[in-house]
């Protein structure tokens, strides 16, 4: 009877939270939505440039988004595309080759570097331009790379740990197959192991991608600007959504400007779920790809 | 079913040893985190015959067969000590030579698991996945043996429409068959089967029986099972396995 009661108020209290969730994340939508709803538009992003001008370079947009914008995405690709190849490739040596202290040792190590405050991952970013800046050429300044690298840095153990996960979950004996067939161990990585992880590896990855899409500490420090247009290279300072966010929140005039930051949460949640649907299409195509074709 | 005690064990029919010897153990011996699995096995497997291992649960039957395919290194807290010599090619080899490589000897010496374990990918992939690895990628080439694996295992006219379908989605006797042809498909000389029957119905059970009998001349067949009728109809030689050490009721113990 007592064990039938608990059971079913775990089972409640799962329900509850389950509905929580769901609720925060309407009433959060619902929120923005009401505040910067109104703001949405063409204006929004391209201010008084026509859009086909701005999106084609051949006008600076300076009272809209679109920099931003623009330079969200290229902060999260380059970052992703630093992350990801170390990551996995540090994944599967933790899955795969390490053992013993060595893997205690490691594991001791990426779990510090995923408790490090991002504040304190910028710093570091900082530190590192200070560095070149004394010591190879005084034009190194904070800029779209630096920032690039110090997110790579941040968001490396998620990687690092769903690699590692995915691999050893397998199944013994989906990991005995191929072996048993011929197959080296780097055979059995590439053609039978990393491609049954796909699932687990790209759910890594689109957590990682949020995390660099949302995170300001690191930016502020590194280069990240309220005003410098699209960026001139990836040495260069930008402007970032989550940027604009923190600094429109925290100095506002008016109304207006507010509802404008809110407007660029949404289009910061917009392009998260954008880069969430090309990661789950990626999944889908390379499993397909991969295993059935 | 349940392992079975010596007494349960019907007498079979000796078959005299013509043909010539396969595979040869001496002293042999296996630990797994410094406890003595196997215990100085010295034995003689024939070739072009279906010989069986018998006996208990836990005795060590499966650790024999992986150690025919060096298949207990992927194992961590292993070692064995002993000889162990196949004949392959023509040509007798040290199994544990680390001059061959132990992916070129389970090339040679192929196995079928107990639990059918069709790999996470198409039908037509499980066949042609041994071919990949060898660097076949003619694509006639892999279609033609993908096709003859599977008519072999008398598959084919149930899985030509739907090669790329999921092979785990085929029905467990299917699997089983599936991953047979997967291991015929690189032509091995011997065959290792642990429990190759055990999770399937009496029909495709006997399916595969017929096979196994069929693939006799081709190649080498070692099996374990604890079917001791499945062994009278099919095995021409019998070992058991009792704790570690091989008892040879019949004949081929040195």
């Amino acid at each position: 009877m007592i064990r039938r009661l608990i059971e079913d108020a775990l089972t409640v209290l799962s329900w509850a939270a389950g509905l929580l969730l769901t609720l925060a994340l309407l009433t959060l939508a619902g929120y923005l939505l009401k505040k910067g709803g109104s703001t949405l538009g063409v204006d929004l992003i391209f201010g008084d440039t026509a859009p086909l001008d701005a999106l084609m370079l051949r006008r600076q947009v300076f009272d809209g988004l679109f920099p931003a914008m623009i330079g969200t995405l290229l902060l999260i690709t380059g970052s992703m595309l630093i992350a990801i190849p170390v990551g996995i490739a540090a994944g599967i040596y933790m899955a795969e080759y390490c053992s013993g202290r060595v893997k205690g040792f490691f594991s001791l190590l990426f779990d510090i570097l995923a408790g490090v405050p991002s504040i304190v991952v910028g710093l570091a970013g900082l530190s590192l331009t200070i560095f070149l800046h004394r010591h190879f050429s005084a034009q190194i300044s904070t800029s779209l790379l630096i920032s690039c690298l110090s997110l790579a840095l941040l968001v490396l153990p998620y990687l690092i740990r769903t690699t590692q996960t995915a691999l050893e979950s397998i199944d013994p004996l989906i990991r005995r197959t191929a072996p048993a067939l011929g197959a080296s161990r780097l055979q059995n990585i590439i053609r039978v192991l990393l491609p049954n992880s796909i699932s687990e590896i790209v759910g890594g990855i689109i957590l990682a991608t949020g995390r660099c899409a949302e995170d300001t500490a690191v930016i502020m420090l590194t280069g990240a600007v309220a005003s410098a247009g699209l960026p001139r290279s990836i040495f260069g300072q930008y402007e970032a959504l989550p940027f604009y966010i923190y600094y429109i929140s925290s100095q506002y005039t008016g109304p207006d400007e507010l509802a404008r930051g809110f407007g660029a949460a949404i289009l910061l949640i917009l392009i998260c779920a954008g880069l969430l649907l090309i990661a789950l299409w990626m999944q889908k195509r390379l499993t397909t790809l991969l295993l059935y074709r | 079913m349940d392992a079975e005690t010596a007494d349960d064990i019907a007498p079979l029919q000796v078959t005299p040893m013509q043909s010539s010897i396969k595979i040869r153990t001496q002293a042999l011996c296996f630990y797994y985190h410094h406890k003595q699995v196997l215990h100085d096995i010295s034995v003689q497997l024939p070739a072009n015959k279906i010989t069986a291992i018998t006996g208990p649960s836990g005795s060590g039957k499966s650790t024999f067969l992986m150690i025919l395919n060096r298949l207990w290194e992927e194992i961590a807290g292993c070692s064995i000590s002993g000889n162990v010599t196949v004949e392959l090619e023509g040509h007798l080899q040290d199994i544990n030579d680390k001059a061959l490589p132990a992916r070129v000897l389970r090339r040679k010496v192929g196995m079928v698991f107990q639990q059918p374990n069709p790999l996470p990918m198409s039908i037509f992939k499980n066949i042609a996945f041994p071919l990949y690895l060898t660097h076949i990628t003619n694509k006639k080439h892999v279609k033609d043996a993908v096709e003859g694996a599977l008519r072999q295992v008398h598959i084919w006219d149930e899985v030509k429409d739907r090669l790329n379908d999921d092979g785990r989605l085929l029905s467990g006797g299917q699997q089983q068959r599936l991953c047979l042809a997967r291991a015929l498909v690189l032509s091995p000389e011997v065959l290792l089967l642990d429990e190759p029957t055990s999770s399937l119905d009496p029909e495709a059970s006997a399916a595969i029986e017929e096979l196994l009998l069929s693939l006799k001349s081709q190649c080498t067949l070692i099996m374990v099972s604890h079917y001791q009728d499945q062994i009278q109809r099919i095995a021409d030689l019998r070992f058991e396995v009792r704790d570690g050490r091989f008892l040879c009721p019949d004949a081929g113990c040195n």
